[in-house]
């Protein structure tokens, strides 16, 4: 038995739960991983605590190309030591993108996302410390992407882009 | 199947071979965390830390190889250390580059940087090439780079063995901070 093997190896019970602890690591990171959030940044998307969200950490660094304006993204804070945020992609290289908030001073103050980088915002624009205070976020920054809601039960499903691309039938008319 | 013989392979010859490969497929996500996380054995390109690094580059096509240790890496920085880093520009390259600045240090730059002096930000250095001003793609055309993109440091040459042993980044003459 599975049981009885390892009771009597306990040195192969320690290496089996390490190589598998080093597996498992590596899914959580370059594959999928779910994990809590916290913070008012993203209300009204994530409230301030007890949300859970699943990320596709395929789309780490942006590599399979597929990331668009309004996905939601998980990426390593650049003014903070071993810290995750998760934001929404506003802008992606060559994009023009407004530096202030709206309403505020410095508000028509426009920047080109420079080459290799984003531009993210939190949804609570008031509470959210993102681009606008860090400045264009390099793609290699970035995990993966934010694809589900875990928890609170009643609230789990898929989360979908807000932004449709406009039709070209609707730009002619 | 009885449990005994799924921890012990039967005489079966092909059910040997399925479990001495799984036991060896089983290494692999070791192999790849400690190369994440450890320690790695990288092979340096291209010309940006020329003369210190790929010294006979003019020359031959051999590249030097050296330990590029990730634990820790972007903790306890020194000016003078060279360290790899993601580039902030292009995401899936690794670049290699010294430590110039740390964060709060006052810089002047190089071209084609647009500002002559900068002072550099919270969490963030100054990363430039060793070669003179134009060789490399480094702080002076990107600007300061987040100790967060920092992947490891080069801490021994491995290869040519003429170099064999610690880099010596502190011995390096170079005028690190203005």
């Amino acid at each position: 038995m599975v049981f009885t093997h390892f009771r009597a190896r306990p040195f192969h019970l320690t290496l089996q739960t390490f190589k598998l602890m080093c597996a498992v690591h590596l899914f959580q990171t370059h594959v999928f991983a779910v994990g809590a959030t916290s913070g008012p940044s993203m209300c009204p998307t994530f409230a301030v605590d007890g949300d859970w969200v699943a990320t596709d950490m395929t789309h780490a660094r942006n590599r399979r190309k597929e990331l668009r304006i309004g996905d939601l993204v998980q990426y390593r804070i650049p003014i903070l030591e071993n810290a995750d945020g998760i934001k929404r992609l506003v802008g992606l290289p060559g994009d023009y993108v407004c530096m202030g908030t709206p309403g505020e001073r410095g508000e028509d103050q426009m920047i080109q996302v420079p080459e290799g980088h984003c531009w993210v915002l939190g949804d609570n624009l008031t509470a959210s410390r993102d681009s606008r205070i860090f400045g264009p976020l390099p793609l290699a920054l970035i995990k993966g992407k934010v694809v589900a809601r875990v928890l609170p039960y009643g609230q789990s499903g898929w989360l979908h882009n807000p932004l449709q691309s406009a039709e070209t039938s609707q730009l002619g008319s | 199947m009885s449990a005994r013989s799924f921890w012990r392979p039967g005489k079966g010859q092909s059910r040997a071979a399925v479990y001495s490969f799984l036991g060896l497929v089983s290494w692999f996500p070791v192999i790849a965390s400690f190369n994440l996380y450890v320690a790695e054995v990288t092979r340096i390109n291209g010309k940006s830390m020329y003369p210190f690094m790929n010294a006979d580059r003019d020359s031959i096509l051999r590249r030097d190889v050296c330990l590029n240790w990730k634990w820790g890496a972007n903790r306890d920085l020194e000016r003078g250390m060279v360290v790899t880093l993601r580039s902030p520009t292009q995401p899936e390259n690794i670049a290699v580059k010294r430590v110039v600045a740390l964060e709060g240090d006052v810089i002047r730059t190089k071209a084609p940087y647009p500002v002559a002096t900068v002072m550099v930000p919270a969490e963030h250095v100054w990363v430039e090439g060793d070669g003179p001003p134009g060789t490399s793609l480094d702080s002076n055309t990107y600007g300061p780079v987040s100790k967060q993109l920092i992947t490891g440091r080069i801490t021994h040459v491995l290869y040519p063995f003429n170099k064999f042993g610690p880099l010596e980044w502190r011995d390096h003459k170079r005028p690190l901070v203005y």
